[in-house]
């Protein structure tokens, strides 16, 4: 697998003069084109910092981020919502969608700010519908649908550019356990069928043991990292959950 | 405790709020300069409007008590929803609703006492800023004269606070209502938005369009009152109803899939803004009515002021001009009393004449605008016997036609500054006021006036309509110039004494000449000698209407001075009541917006990370405020465009100020505009700052 994301030494630091915190420390790691990455730890851990930096809506303090041969971190405010819109797409915990838009609104929006034609985004707008099964529920307005349709809606409005890594940060955190289960195979099927590249933060095991490789984060610094390779994901999960018990994990998120 | 609680959120309401403050400390200071005319007028002396401006100001008020009254009520209101979680928290925490009723009254007071001191004393500074602008319109100088007056400073109080007590008087029943749960929910519920029956709302647009379509078309020909009144109730429903219909038309828009909605960010500014739209369309409506009235208020002052610029000029060209109804008057008491009171260059007595016939008069009530067809037979021609009762019955024209001889006429012309005339001995020349210069042009194809022999001989001549003060001294609206020797076969009607004067008359030199003339213009007005027909009815006013200046002893200098001062009593009160009106209304929408900022803020940030670029969003906010803010203003304009376009007509006609109809109306939309692009200034700063300034962090 060919690492497209490469992280190198970066740190950031929160606060000035004697307030200062670290919330990453020297941090490297890559990522390969097409890896379902989780990354995992306790609060304040650092990992949404991370997924911040990641997402180029943070700045590091230190170190470079490169996607491919673009180093993030040398690019201006202009050129870096460019590399947004082209390159990116988020799911966070709290959906993120724009409550005076319908759930498809929400989508066919994010397909405008990309271009094309009436058409065109037309086509598109229907297929991820389709694709993240909310066809029915299409002409609804955010608040009128339940949380794992708003969830897969804010899905399909990540994947409107094609991007290539998804961004989620606890995508599970607001739903019940059947509505975690739908989301978390589409992920999976988005990586396998489509090969989208996806970084997961998350501090829920049973989330976890969707990804393919997992990195514990703590005090901002990378301290283990598993591998699913041909694994079966309950025994993943008990990995998963032998680490955290091991560190003083949250082993309640598994039960 | 309590105290320190009132005193530290009221801190922080002014920070949250600093366009409602500032708004209500201008409100304080605009009181306060204008209830000084009531108490503080260094103009009283000469202001001859006998209790005018101070009832006019007393009115207006009332109507500012109102409208400020409605402004707190709204922002107490709307600041008690903002802040529902918190008071849920303390009323968690134990407090009484009671005492959370008096927190909160005890906050708004403190708010509205920062204010009105704070206002009261850029009052001061108004008020000298006011009384230069008054004194400058009496053409006089002023030097400031900076002082408190108790009783400004306690109807200042009185108003304002009665404000306040409509405003809180219902605030606490708002709290015995209150629930833990819904306060502290409050803040986390989604707004709602219900879509239904859009396809149907949706026709309300092109209904509302075409009402104000109709009112344009008709508004100018509607008969009686109550069909005016009629179609001002359709308008004031129409301008609510417009909102509803607004917001379904581009909710349908967007639902069909309209072109536009797929061209870059159109979607979210369109969903935008009918759901702001669609929350707000009563307060919009209400918005749109207040700018309405704020825009006929300012042009009417407009009017009224750009009219006393040229008004006293027109109306009194000579410096004194008195008229005295004994045609054999040689004015020697008055010649002899104003020498040593001013003076004079030139004093020139003279006489108006008649021929005892009615038929200028009579072309004057068939031909002018001013009469219709009030004295015209149903074919067109003249109604003789209306004619004659209207002459012999009411002055606005005297009973005969009024005359002047040629070489009285060019002294007059002389001391006015104007060129001399000639006429051959077969001519005759009309002078009118200059707003019935257009009127009279084909005067001379009708009129043939008898020559000195008496047979019909003269012709026009031409037609001259230089001010020469025509209410009822060189005759009312008109009069006739024959070459002197045709005077020798009419009766003298009345005289005049006009009068050139070195720099200007001292004020009061009126009073003191109708003192002088008391017996003589009083015993003999309009009582002719039975033995001298052409005696009755010599005195008239013309057709002027809005300012009719019926007076026999004219002295220019104390004229332009009472009349500025009548002209201030209205312009004042409705400048007053427009200001504090736009400055209101323009506040909710302010705050409407500001408040809305942090959902806003939510909604941009995901923008953002959509990839859109910090100059996209600040224009997409730009577009968004403009919208919202352009959208009542048009409106406003539409509606009140139509009334002030026919009022301005009506205006011009009756009193001849060379403006046309309409610049009264731009000029306030320009004033209107340049206050609401200070506050939009404002809302757009604070906006962009509230929803983009700080990193946010998660």
């Amino acid at each position: 697998m060919t690492s497209y994301i490469r992280v190198c030494d970066i740190e950031k630091y929160y606060g000035t003069g004697s307030h200062v915190t670290k919330a990453i420390d020297r941090l490297s790691f890559t990522v390969g084109k097409g890896e379902f990455t989780g990354i995992m730890g306790s609060s304040g851990s650092g990992k949404t910092t991370l997924l911040n930096l990641l997402a180029t809506i943070d700045r590091v303090t230190s170190g470079h981020i490169y996607y491919e041969n673009t180093d993030i971190t040398a690019l201006s405010e202009d050129a870096l919502s460019e590399f947004r819109k082209q390159n990116l797409g988020f799911v966070f915990q709290e959906y993120n969608l724009l409550d005076t838009l319908t759930i498809e609104e929400n989508i066919t929006l994010a397909l405008t700010l990309q271009g094309g034609t009436k058409k065109d985004i037309q086509k598109t707008c229907d297929r991820l519908l389709k694709l993240l099964h909310i066809e029915e529920i299409r002409e609804k307005f955010p608040y009128q649908v339940s949380g794992g349709q708003k969830q897969r809606c804010a899905c399909a409005r990540a994947l409107a550019n094609d991007p290539v890594l998804l961004l989620a940060d606890e995508p599970t955190g607001a739903l019940d356990s059947f509505s975690s289960r739908t989301l978390l195979e589409t992920f999976t099927d988005l990586n396998r069928s489509l090969g989208a590249t996806i970084l997961m933060v998350t501090h829920d095991a049973f989330s976890a043991s969707y990804c393919s490789r997992i990195l514990f984060l703590r005090d901002g610094k990378i301290f283990h990292e598993l591998i699913r390779g041909e694994k079966p994901r309950r025994l993943f999960l008990q990995e998963i959950l032998d680490v955290l018990s091991l560190t003083g994990g949250e082993l309640s998120d598994a039960q | 405790m309590l105290s320190k609680l009132a005193f530290r959120n009221m801190k922080r309401s002014a920070r949250d709020y600093l366009i409602y403050l500032l708004t209500m400390t201008l409100v304080s200071a605009l009181m306060y300069t204008f209830n000084s005319l009531l108490f503080q007028n260094d103009l009283k002396a000469y202001w001859n409007t006998e209790g005018m401006l101070e009832a006019m100001v007393a009115l207006a008020t009332i109507f500012i008590v109102l409208i400020t009254a409605w402004l707190i009520a709204y922002m107490v209101r709307f600041m008690m929803e903002k802040r529902s979680a918190e008071f849920g928290i303390y009323l968690l925490l134990g407090m009484k609703k009671n005492t959370l009723a008096k927190l909160y009254l005890r906050e708004n007071i403190l708010l509205g006492i920062l204010s009105l001191m704070t206002g009261m004393s850029f009052g001061i500074l108004f008020q000298q800023i006011l009384m230069a602008v008054l004194f400058s319109m009496l053409r006089m100088d002023y030097h400031l004269h900076i002082a408190l007056h108790p009783g400004t400073i306690l109807m200042t109080t009185l108003s304002y606070g009665a404000c306040y007590l409509f405003a809180l008087s219902r605030c606490r029943r708002k709290f015995k209502k209150m629930n833990i749960r819904d306060l502290m929910e409050a803040g986390r519920r989604n707004e709602e938005i219900k879509e239904r029956h859009e396809t149907i709302k949706q026709l309300l647009l092109p209904l509302s369009i075409l009402f104000i379509f109709l009112f344009w078309t008709f508004f100018g020909s509607l008969a009686t009152n109550g069909d005016t009144i009629l179609f001002i109730i359709g308008l004031v429903v129409t301008i609510y109803l417009f909102y509803i219909g607004l917001s379904a038309r581009i909710i349908c828009y967007v639902r069909k899939g309209g072109k536009m909605i797929y061209q870059e960010q159109n979607l979210f500014l369109l969903r935008q803004f009918s759901s702001k739209v669609r929350t707000m369309q009563f307060t919009m409506g209400t918005l749109t009515a207040l700018f309405t009235l704020t825009l006929m208020g300012s042009s009417f002052a407009l009017m009224f002021s750009s009219w006393q610029n040229t008004l006293s000029d027109h109306k009194f060209p000579f410096d004194i001009l008195l008229y005295s109804p004994d045609p054999a008057d040689d004015f020697a008491k008055e010649i002899q009393f104003l020498e040593k009171s001013v003076s004079v260059q030139d004093a020139y007595p003279y006489r108006i004449y008649t021929d005892g016939d009615d038929q200028v008069n009579a072309w004057m009530l068939t031909h002018l605008t001013f009469w219709g067809t009030m004295y015209q037979n149903p074919d067109g021609s003249p109604d003789m016997t209306g004619i004659r009762q209207m002459l012999e019955n009411e002055s606005r024209y005297c009973t005969y036609d009024t005359y002047m001889g040629l070489s009285d006429y060019n002294h007059l012309r002389r001391m006015l500054g104007y060129d001399e005339i000639t006429l051959s001995g077969k001519e005759y020349a009309l002078q009118v006021k200059p707003r019935l210069e257009k009127e009279v042009q084909h005067i001379g194809d009708d009129l043939i006036l008898a020559g000195a022999d008496g047979s019909p001989s003269l012709s026009c001549g031409g037609i001259y309509a230089e001010p020469f003060s025509q209410d009822g001294h060189n005759g009312g609206d008109y009069i006739v110039i024959v070459p002197d020797r045709v005077l020798s076969r009419m009766y003298p009607y009345y005289s005049e004494l006009a009068l050139d004067i070195e720099g200007s008359a001292p004020l009061g030199l009126r009073d003191k000449l109708s003192e002088l003339r008391y017996d003589k213009t009083n015993d003999l007005m309009f009582e002719g000698n039975d033995e001298c027909p052409a005696l009755k009815g010599n005195r008239c006013y013309g057709s002027d209407i809005i300012f009719v200046f019926n007076t026999v002893n004219e002295v220019k200098e104390d004229l332009r001075t009472s009349l500025a001062s009548l002209i201030a009593s209205l312009t004042i009160p409705l400048f007053y009541i427009g200001l504090v009106f736009l400055c209101a209304a323009v506040t909710v929408l302010s705050v409407q917006q500001l408040s809305d900022s942090a959902a806003c803020r939510f909604r941009y940030d995901i923008l953002s990370k959509l990839g859109l670029k910090e100059a996209e969003i600040h224009r997409l906010i730009l577009k968004q405020l403009a919208a919202y803010y352009l959208c009542p203003a048009l409106l406003a304009i539409l509606i009140s465009g139509k009334m002030m376009l026919f009022a301005g007509e009506r205006f011009v006609m009756a009193t001849g100020v060379p403006l046309s109809p309409g610049s009264f109306f731009l000029r306030s939309i320009a004033l209107f505009f340049g206050i609401y692009l200070v506050y939009f200034a404002v809302t757009y700063i604070s906006f962009c700052r509230n929803v983009t300034g700080g990193e946010s962090r998660s």
